[in-house]
C-alpha cells in the first residue's frame, strides 16, 4: 500500500518539494536583509518617538525585496490549506470512483478501510509536515516585521503564524477526502472543498476563536491620548474611537461610555468640537467629560496558549471527520 | 459438490430501483459459470455483491464460506475483473504488476510476467494507451496472478472486437485448465459464453430465471411443434417456458426431465442461445419460483 500511495502521489510530492525549495530560497535570501533593516532602524532599543521609527522601518521594508515577499508569504499561508484540500484531499477517493479504478484496487487482497487508512495517514502526514515547514519558515522570516507591528493576534495574522497552519492543513485535507468520497466527482469535490475551507477560515476567527480564551475586560477612564478618532454628525451626535492601552492585543469590543454609565453619543459642544474648533480643543473637551472606555480584548501574551487551543480544536474536528470518512467508506460506498 | 457462492433471498436496491430481487442461488465449485441476462438485469450487481464492492440491502451472500471482502484472507481467494476492465491511466503495465505484487500476498510474479509476455504487452506502456483488448488482458492478469479460488469476471468481453474477444476467452480457458478454479463470468450474449461455460445462470428483470448445468439444461428442454392446442391441456410434468400459437399450429418450449413420447408433437432439441432467449423473452416462468433454482443444485 505504501508503494501504491507513493506511486500515485509522487508527482504532487515533487511539485511540493520544488515549491518548498523556491520558498526556502526566497526566505533565506531576503531574511538577512530584513534583519539588517530591523537592526538599523533601532526599533528594538527605541524608547522615545517609536511611532516615527516604526514608520521609517515600514517604509524601508516596503521599498526592499522583503515587502513583496511578506505579502507573498501571507498569500501562501492563507491558500496552503485550501490547496492541500483541493489537490491532495479531494481527488484521493473521487478520482478512483470517477475512473472506476476503486473496483480494481478494492478487490485486491487489501480491505478498503486499510487502503484508505494508509493513504490518509501517509498523505496527511506529508500535508502536516509541509504546513509545519512553511509555517516555521514564514514565522521565522517575518519575525522582525511581526515584532514591529505587534499584530500576531489579529485575525488576519493569527492563522498564518505558529502552529495553527498545521492544524488547518490537516483539516482541509480530510475535508477534501470526505467531500470527494461523498460527491464522487473530482472537480465538484475540489470546488466544494475550496468553499468549505474558505468559509471555515473566514468564520472561525469571528465566531469560534473569541470563545477559546477568556477576554480581559476593561472599564477605565478614557485618556485623551487613547482617542484615535472623533466623528460628529450634523445633528451633533458623536462617536469616539479609542485604542487599548495594552499593546498587540486583539480587540473584541470597545465602547465609549459617559461617566454616568450610558453609552456616549454626544451631543457635541459646537464651540469646542466643530468647524471652528481644532482637534486638540475637541479632545480636551472630551477629556473633561470623564468618558470611560469599556472594552474586552485578548492580550498579546495569550498568542501561544490560543495557538495551542485552536490547533487542538482543529485537530479534534479533523479526527472526527476522519472517523466519519471511514464510516462513510464502509457503509455508504456500496 | 460444495458451493463456492451461496445467496439466500439476496436483494439489492439503489434508492427505489431494485437491481436484484430475492435471489437464491448456489454455485458449485470447479465449474465455469456463465451468468447471462440482458443489460440492466442485475448481473453486475450480483457480481459486485460477490466480491464485496457492494453490500446487500437484504438477504445473505456467502463466498467461499465467508462474507465477501470479509478480510485479507478471503479477498486473496477471490479474483475480480470489473466491467470495462478499469486500470490506472497513468500507471504503466509494469506498475500494475507491481501494484498486484504489493497488494496481494499470494501474488505469482512469474505467472504475471509470463502472461504479459504471452499477450504481447509492453511493460513500459501506460495503461491509458492500451487498446481495449490489451487492457482486458492486463486486468485478467492482475486477477489470475493472485491465484484465486474463485475468479469473477463482469462482462469482460462486452466492449471488445471479435478477435480480442476470442483471445480473451482463450486466455480465460487456459487459466481454468491450469488452475482448476471456479470461474463466474457474465455477458449479455450467451454466444460469448457457450464455449467456455458448463454451468449457466440466467438473470432477467432482477430475478434469477434459471440455473443449472449446461448439459442438464440442454437435455431437459425441448421445442415441440404440432397442431394447435390449448396450453392448459399439456401434461402436468411439463413446464411451459414459452408458447406461440398460430391458427393451425402451436410451438412450445417445455422443460421436462422425462422423454417426450407423444407422437403428435415434432420434438427438436434446443440450442443454448434459444434456451436462454426463451427464458429472457418468454417470461413464461414466474420469477423466483423455487423449482427453477432447485434444479441447479
Amino acid at each position: 500500500m505504501i508503494w501504491l500511495t507513493w506511486r500515485q502521489f509522487r508527482v504532487q510530492a515533487w511539485v511540493t518539494v520544488a515549491a518548498l525549495v523556491v520558498l526556502a530560497t526566497t526566505l533565506a535570501v531576503t531574511g538577512p536583509e530584513l534583519r539588517d533593516l530591523y537592526r538599523a532602524s533601532g526599533l528594538a532599543t527605541c524608547t522615545t518617538d517609536c511611532g516615527t521609527v516604526l514608520d521609517g522601518f515600514r517604509n524601508q521594508v516596503t521599498a526592499s525585496a522583503a515587502g513583496p515577499v511578506f505579502w507573498a508569504t501571507a498569500g501562501v499561508m492563507f491558500l496552503l490549506p485550501a490547496v492541500i484540500g483541493i489537490f491532495w484531499g479531494a481527488p484521493l477517493v473521487a478520482r478512483e470512483l470517477e475512473a472506476g479504478t476503486h473496483r480494481l484496487v478494492w478487490t485486491q487482497s487489501v480491505p478498503r478501510t486499510r487502503w484508505l487508512a494508509v493513504k490518509v495517514a501517509a498523505i496527511g502526514t506529508v500535508a502536516i509536515l509541509t504546513a509545519a515547514a512553511c509555517g516555521a519558515a514564514v514565522t521565522w522570516w517575518a519575525q522582525p516585521i511581526d515584532d514591529a507591528s505587534q499584530n500576531r493576534l489579529l485575525p488576519e495574522m493569527f492563522a498564518i503564524r505558529g502552529i495553527v497552519p498545521i492544524a488547518y492543513a490537516a483539516f482541509a485535507f480530510v475535508v477534501g477526502v470526505l467531500l470527494g468520497m461523498v460527491i464522487r466527482r473530482t472537480v465538484p469535490a475540489m470546488a466544494a472543498t475550496l468553499i468549505v475551507v474558505a468559509v471555515v477560515q473566514i468564520a472561525l476567527p469571528f465566531f469560534v476563536r473569541p470563545h477559546l480564551t477568556t477576554p480581559v475586560r476593561v472599564d477605565a477612564v478614557l485618556a485623551a491620548e487613547q482617542i484615535t478618532g472623533i466623528g460628529i454628525e450634523p445633528d451633533g451626535a458623536m462617536q469616539v474611537a479609542s485604542k487599548l492601552t495594552a499593546p498587540g492585543a486583539w480587540e473584541l469590543s470597545n465602547e465609549t461610555y459617559t461617566a454616568a454609565g450610558t453609552r456616549f453619543t454626544g451631543p457635541a459642544d459646537r464651540t469646542k468640537c466643530g468647524p471652528a474648533a481644532s482637534y486638540r480643543i475637541c479632545r480636551e473637551w472630551l477629556n473633561s467629560l470623564g468618558l470611560r472606555q469599556q472594552a474586552s480584548y485578548v492580550p498579546a501574551d495569550r498568542f501561544w496558549p490560543l495557538q495551542w487551543r485552536e490547533a487542538a480544536l482543529m485537530f479534534g474536528v479533523t479526527g472526527l471527520l476522519t472517523g466519519f470518512t471511514v464510516w462513510w467508506l464502509r457503509r455508504r460506498i456500496t | 459438490m460444495t458451493a463456492v457462492l451461496e445467496t439466500q433471498d439476496l436483494t439489492k436496491r439503489y434508492g427505489r430501483k431494485t437491481a436484484l430481487s430475492d435471489c437464491t442461488l448456489s454455485l458449485p465449485a470447479g465449474k465455469v459459470v456463465g451468468l447471462v441476462g440482458p443489460n440492466g438485469a442485475g448481473k453486475s450487481t450480483l457480481l459486485q455483491l460477490a466480491c464485496g464492492l457492494l453490500t446487500p440491502t437484504s438477504g445473505t451472500i456467502t463466498v467461499l464460506g465467508d462474507r465477501p471482502a470479509g478480510g485479507p484472507v478471503q479477498m486473496a481467494r477471490v479474483g475480480f475483473v470489473a466491467q470495462d476492465t478499469p486500470t490506472y491511466q497513468n500507471l504503466s503495465v509494469a506498475d500494475h504488476l507491481r501494484l498486484g505484487a504489493h497488494l496481494n500476498r499470494s501474488w505469482d510474479a512469474a505467472l504475471a510476467a509470463r502472461r504479459i509476455t504471452q499477450v504481447g504487452l509492453d511493460p513500459a506502456q501506460r495503461a491509458g494507451r492500451l487498446s481495449g483488448g490489451q487492457r482486458a488482458q492486463l486486468a485478467l492478469t492482475l486477477a489470475v496472478a493472485k491465484h484465486p479460488d474463485l475468479l469473477i469476471l463482469d462482462e469482460p468481453v462486452a466492449s471488445l472486437d471479435p478477435l480480442a474477444r476470442r483471445e480473451f476467452l482463450q486466455a480465460l480457458m487456459e487459466f481454468t485448465a491450469e488452475q482448476g478454479a471456479t470461474v463466474v463470468v457474465s455477458s449479455h450474449l450467451v454466444t460469448d459464453l457457450e464455449r467456455v461455460c458448463d454451468y449457466l445462470v440466467v438473470l432477467a428483470a432482477a430475478h434469477v430465471q434459471l440455473a443449472g448445468e449446461v448439459d442438464d439444461l440442454l437435455a431437459s428442454h425441448h421445442r415441440l411443434t404440432g397442431g394447435r392446442r390449448d396450453p392448459a391441456t399439456l401434461p402436468g410434468g411439463w413446464q411451459v417456458i414459452e408458447d406461440r400459437h398460430t391458427d393451425r399450429q402451436s410451438t412450445v418450449v417445455v422443460r421436462s426431465t422425462a422423454p417426450i413420447d407423444d407422437p403428435s408433437w415434432t420434438v427438436e432439441p434446443l440450442g443454448l442461445e434459444d434456451l436462454v432467449l426463451a427464458y429472457m423473452t418468454g417470461g413464461g416462468v414466474p420469477a423466483g419460483r423455487p423449482g427453477m433454482v432447485e434444479a441447479g443444485r
